[in-house]
Order: structure tokens, then C-alpha cells, then sequence
């Protein structure tokens, strides 16, 4: 006889799961029992948060749903900033929460919170589920609606008494849901009009989000750029759509990108926004756009991105990777050599301010050093704070992936980011790159590292400050560093040591290459601490 | 500017709070909010009366296509559709003011609901603006209390 929790599992292999990252609890046991009897690798993290992140980085590099587990209450509660991290990051994850028993709901019994409720505002959607004969039609749900549209995190909520409850696994039928029709394919007087306005542009320029990657685009933005010398730009989600070495790529803009970025998009006519959301950090004065009279083209697969912080000439909803292939298909012509050739020009005049001691590591020469001497398909996950700025200015993108949390800004994402993308690909390099700040908000993961053999190659940039909190201080607040010292500790050899993590130190630039090269090369786990001047800035 | 959205939801738990949450978290303004079943059990309709420029309602609309409990959103300017509210009202009455309280229901449409020695509860179903000006005159005569449900709205087919 089958329970609730069987079929729970039934219908995650169904879709093909492999691994669940998760943490158990008395009200999630009828599920991890069920687990245990099946071919489902469980993954035991040290906080439930870091396995929604490890699901997040799983969910990126095998571009599918991946799947988080928590108990109740206060396992729920702690897998909530992971939920919203992917929501704002549009990553598509399963929540899997247990719940205390349908009787008692309401009664604020023992480790019971309203989970559904209070992921309201950061998930796609969620169920409470109430009857164990909505299980493979809700997972099917699930699933269906994480990873179309604009992808996102799901959140199924399920009782202990219905985990128990027997039942029998009825596999779900086609999805219908009549409140959810995401629109793929993308209008076509609305791509007849994108044409007619690239056609007549002088100065054009493409804006690529992490929509591109999402949608599986980026061959096709490829493509695109280089049969139409168009120029174009990313986001920080979107750094990776493109590999560096394209000559039409102009880098990051925004607040931390490049200033011949920012200049291409100043100067250009029309800008085209591809998966890209207009957020704050990368178009700071959207009005400043409106002002000029640029023609904005926006494509993007979540209508209410469009028009929502930036007032749009032409809307086109869809996926991004069929109108994309749409887009190929139509010839025009266009000539914007004179533009490409100044954008070109600016790019290759621009000599990066930053100054750095010399008795210290080089931040950018170090991620530049770094990402060029991966393997060309490696996986680099950027932490948040000065390393994440540093790491997006300078990573050197061949054929890998770059992951970060460009939406939400989650200190500690890359360590279990990362071992997520390890445990999907156990034969991928992946490293990670990280302050000493994010490090220690996610250092009880190096025992599952080690347990699981996750072995990932690990960078903590150590300034003993929480460095961009600091450089803001220094900028606004007259240098008074309020709560960002990070002090001496750890001995991060003795650390390394502790967890059997090989231990690699770099303190200035000279040496650089040959400790990257066998940091790469050893056996197992990595630690590279990189000793950073504390007083670096990102922008001086 | 008014936006008056309908929105037909399917009839679930948690979905009032959802689209509530929804206008609270924005920051977009609820003028009024009216919910109940439709003729199939399983979905229900919503008027939301709400108000800020266009850029504002557009993104309602999107925001509230895009909860995935939400059927369809149909939004209508105010000559667009047919819009009622339902006012009921406690009103203190003397002798000496009965008959002026009675004749001020009968030229606006009101009905007694209720009546009682000293008090009586008068309902009137009415455009909002007919609903204020109704309570402003029956101010001077002592409302004990009121409730009012939101606009509720449907929309108005051409003629030709």
C-alpha cells in the first residue's frame, strides 16, 4: 500500500529528479522515509537555506527545477530567503515543506507556521495540500509552472497526516490551468514592427538579461548580434549570454559596469531589451532614456516586466528563445558599422582606473587570471559584495557559466550555488568566489561538501571587512566603519584542515598563476584565501 | 484617475488575501473591494476600485494576470459599466423628522429596511457618488451607523 509520501516521490521521478537537498524534521519524516526506499539521493545539508541554494544552483546548470525539502515551522521559515533569492533571480525551484497535521492547523501547535502565507509575496505559486489524491496533479503543477513562463519558485506545503495517509499514485494528466497561459511565441505585428525599427536605426544596441540564459537563448543572441552587427550589453544576470571575447559584446552596464557600457547605452537610438527587467543597478535614470526619445524594444516573457520601470516604444511578450529564432528568420538590412566602430574604439581606449597595493592581491587581475585559466565549460559562482562586482567587471567568459544572485543579493549564494552545480555535473569544474563576510554565513556547508563529495574550488577574497558596506561607509558616512569589521578570525588554514579541504594562500600578485594552477589541479575540495587590501574600492 | 478592475479568481482559500496582499505590497491603493460567488461555485468575481495614473493601472492589470488563481482581469473606465453600491444606514427619527427622512428616501431611491421606535435602517443601492451625497443628507438627522459594501460592476454593452 502506497502513502501520500510514496507518491510524492513517484512523481518527483517522474520529472526525473535525481537529488533532493534537504533538511528533515518530525513533519516532513513520512517523506524522507519514503526517500530513503527509493533511488533519490538525499543531500543532508547543514541549513535549509543552503539547500534551497544548492537546489538554485542545480536548477541553473541543468536548466530544469530542482527540489529543496524542510520541515515545518522553523525548517520552512529558514528556507525562505533561498525562495525568495529565486524568485527575485526567476530560478526554477521546488519547496517541499511538511506541515503539522491537517487537524491542527490554525492552533499554532508546535512547530507550526503558516508557510504558504508567508511565501506569499516571493513565490510563483503555492498549495497547502489537503488530499493525498492531489499529489501528482499538483507536483505536475509544480513543476509545469516553475519552469515555464518567466521561471520561479513553487512551494508545495504538505501536511504530516497527509504524507501518511494511504493512497495510490494516478499520474497526473496534461496541465491546465486555466489562470496561467504564458505567451511563448511572441506577436508577430510585433516582431514585423521590431524589424522595421532595427531597419531603420543608426545606432542600435541589444540589452541581454539573464532571460536569454534562462530561455536556452543564447546561441540564438549570438547569432543575432553577429549577422546584424548589432552591439550589445548585459546585465549582471545576463553576463555569460555572451562570451567575452565577442567583439560586439560592450560588457556589464549599470552602476558597476563598464563606462564604455554605459555609454553605448547613452548614445544609443534604439535599445533592445532582451530578458532583462530594467532593475535599479543596471538603468539607474530610466527617465534620462525617456527623455532622449530612445525607441525602447523590450522582449520578455512576464508582460508585467514591460512598462514596468521603464516606458516601453514597442512591447513583445514571449519566450525569448523562440522569438529569438523568429527574429533570425527575417531578413533586413542594416548597416551600423559607423557605430560599432566608435563603440569598438571607446572599448579598446579604456584603461581601467583601479588602483590597487601592491602588497596585496589584485582583485580583478586575480578573477581575470582565474577565469581565464579554467576549463572553457567551468562553472564560476560570484558571492554578493565587492567580490561580486570585481568577479562581474573581470570574468573572462568562454563557454562555462557565470551565477550569481544579481536579483536578490544573497550573501553566502556561491559556496552552495556551487555544490548544487557540482552535485548536477560531478565532472564539471566549479568554483566559487567569495568574501570572508559570505563565507562565514555559509561555512557549516563544507561538512556536507566533504560528506557528499561535492568538491568544489573555493576563493575567499579576506579583507576582515564586510568590504562594499565598508566602501559605502567610506563614501557616505566619513569612513565611520559601523559594524563591518570582520576582525582576525578564523585561521582559515586550520579551518581548511579541520574539514580536509586543501588549503591554498596568495598574498600579493607575484605567484598568482602557478597557485591557481594547483589550486585547479588538486585532488578534491579547494580553499584559495586571497589576502585583499581592505581599503580596496570598486569604484573610486 | 479611477480604475474599476473585475476580476473573476478561482474560488479558493487564500485567494482575498492574495490579490490584497498583492495591492498592499505595491503600494497601489484599494478604494474599494467587493467579492462573492458567481453562477459556477468554483469561481468567484471581484470588483477592485482603484486609483493613480496609467502607468499604475497598467501594472495592476499585469500583476493581477499574472497570480495564477486569477482567470481573467477586465478593467473599465467609469462610463464603460453599469457600477452599484449598497449602503445600509442606522438613522435616529423623531416624529417631527420621519416625514423628511421618508421623503429624502423616496426621491433617491432608498427603501426602509428596518424600522424601530426611535431608530430606523434605511438601504440604498446607488452609484457611489449618489451613495456619498445620500449619506451627506442624512447627516444632520444622527447616523448611529453604516455599512457600505465597495462597488460591485459589470460591464455596459453598446446600444447599437
Amino acid at each position: 500500500m502506497m502513502t501520500g509520501a510514496d507518491v510524492m516521490v513517484k512523481c518527483l521521478e517522474k520529472k526525473d529528479i535525481h537529488t533532493v537537498f534537504g533538511y528533515p524534521g518530525v513533519a516532513i519524516c513520512p517523506f524522507f522515509d519514503s526517500l530513503y526506499r527509493s533511488d533519490i539521493d538525499v543531500v543532508l545539508v547543514r541549513a535549509e537555506q543552503n539547500g534551497g541554494h544548492m537546489a538554485s544552483g542545480y536548477a541553473r546548470v541543468t536548466r530544469k527545477p530542482a527540489v529543496a525539502v524542510a520541515t515545518s515551522g522553523p525548517g520552512a521559515t529558514n528556507l525562505i530567503t533561498a525562495i525568495a533569492t529565486a524568485y527575485a533571480d526567476s530560478i526554477p525551484l521546488i519547496a517541499i515543506t511538511g506541515q503539522v497535521e491537517t487537524s491542527l492547523l490554525g492552533r499554532d501547535v508546535f512547530q507550526e507556521a503558516d508557510i504558504t502565507g508567508a511565501c506569499e509575496p516571493f513565490v510563483k505559486y503555492s498549495y497547502l495540500v489537503r488530499d493525498p489524491a492531489d499529489i501528482p496533479r499538483i507536483f505536475e503543477e509544480a513543476f509545469y509552472i516553475a519552469s515555464t513562463g518567466r521561471r520561479g519558485p513553487v512551494l508545495i506545503d504538505v501536511p504530516v497526516d497527509i504524507q501518511n495517509k494511504a493512497s495510490e499514485y494516478v499520474p497526473a494528466e496534461r496541465v491546465s490551468l486555466r489562470g496561467y497561459k504564458p505567451t511563448v511565441k511572441g506577436n508577430d505585428l510585433q516582431i514585423n514592427k521590431v524589424i522595421e525599427t532595427l531597419t531603420k536605426a543608426k545606432r542600435p544596441l541589444i540589452c541581454t538579461g539573464g532571460g536569454t540564459i534562462l530561455a536556452n537563448a543564447e546561441d540564438e543572441m549570438k547569432q543575432f548580434i553577429d549577422r546584424h552587427n548589432i552591439p550589445a550589453v548585459s546585465t549582471m544576470m545576463g553576463i555569460g549570454a555572451l562570451p567575452s571575447d565577442d567583439p560586439h559584446y560592450m560588457g556589464m552596464l549599470g552602476t558597476n559596469g563598464k563606462p564604455y557600457a554605459n555609454y553605448a547605452v547613452a548614445e544609443c537610438d534604439v535599445l533592445m531589451l532582451v530578458g532583462a527587467r530594467v532593475a535599479d543597478r543596471a538603468v539607474v535614470k530610466p527617465y534620462k532614456l525617456e527623455r532622449r526619445n530612445t525607441t525602447i524594444i523590450h522582449i520578455d516573457v512576464d508582460p508585467a516586466e514591460i512598462g514596468k520601470n521603464l516606458g516601453t516604444t514597442i512591447p513583445l511578450v514571449g519566450d525569448i528563445k523562440v522569438v529569438m529564432q523568429k527574429l533570425l528568420e527575417r531578413d533586413f538590412e542594416s548597416d551600423y558599422s559607423e557605430w560599432t566602430g566608435t563603440l569598438e574604439q571607446k572599448k579598446a581606449d579604456y584603461v581601467p582606473n583601479h588602483h590597487f597595493n601592491p602588497d596585496f592581491v589584485d582583485p580583478c587581475l586575480f578573477v581575470k587570471t582565474l577565469s581565464s585559466m579554467m576549463e572553457d565549460d567551468a562553472v564560476y559562482v560570484a558571492d554578493v559584495g565587492q567580490n561580486q562586482l570585481w568577479s562581474a567587471d573581470n570574468y573572462v567568459m568562454k563557454h562555462g557559466r557565470f551565477l550569481t544572485t544579481g536579483g536578490f543579493g544573497t550573501m553566502s549564494y556561491s559556496i552552495p550555488a556551487a555544490m548544487g552545480a557540482r552535485a548536477a555535473f560531478p565532472d564539471k569544474q566549479v568554483i566559487a568566489v567569495c568574501g570572508d563576510g559570505s563565507f562565514q554565513m555559509a561555512m557549516m556547508e563544507l561538512s556536507t561538501m566533504q560528506h557528499y563529495g561535492l568538491h568544489i574550488k573555493f576563493v575567499i577574497m579576506h579583507n576582515g571587512y564586510l568590504g562594499l558596506v565598508r566602501e559605502y561607509q567610506h563614501h557616505n558616512y566619513d569612513d565611520r566603519y559601523s559594524g563591518t569589521n570582520l576582525g582576525e578570525w578564523p585561521d582559515f588554514a586550520k579551518l581548511a584542515d579541520a574539514y580536509g579541504i586543501g588549503y591554498f594562500h596568495l598574498t600579493s600578485n607575484s605567484g598568482m598563476e602557478d597557485t591557481i594552477r594547483e589550486f585547479l589541479a588538486a585532488e578534491g575540495s579547494g580553499m584559495m584565501v586571497c589576502e585583499v587590501y581592505p581599503y580596496d574600492l570598486v569604484k573610486e | 484617475m479611477k480604475g474599476i478592475f473585475s476580476v473573476t479568481v478561482e474560488n479558493r482559500y487564500g485567494v482575498l488575501s492574495k490579490i490584497a496582499g498583492l495591492f498592499a505590497r505595491r503600494g497601489f491603493n484599494i478604494n474599494s473591494l467587493a467579492v462573492g460567488e458567481t453562477d459556477d461555485r468554483n469561481i468567484s468575481s471581484m470588483t477592485i476600485v482603484s486609483s493613480g495614473d496609467e502607468r499604475i493601472m497598467e501594472q495592476i492589470e499585469k500583476q493581477l494576470n499574472k497570480k495564477i488563481d486569477v482567470i481573467k482581469v477586465r478593467r473599465f473606465t467609469e462610463g464603460k459599466c453599469v457600477m452599484r453600491e449598497l449602503l445600509m444606514i442606522k438613522i435616529a427619527y423623531t416624529n417631527a423628522t420621519r416625514a423628511d427622512i421618508m421623503q429624502i428616501c423616496s426621491i433617491t431611491g432608498a427603501h426602509v429596511a428596518d424600522l424601530a421606535p426611535k431608530t430606523m435602517v434605511i438601504e440604498l443601492t446607488a452609484k457611489t457618488t449618489k451613495v456619498d451625497r445620500f449619506i451627506k443628507l442624512m447627516q444632520p438627522f444622527g447616523i448611529i451607523e453604516m455599512a457600505r459594501t465597495g462597488a460591485v460592476a459589470i460591464q455596459r454593452d453598446l446600444n447599437d
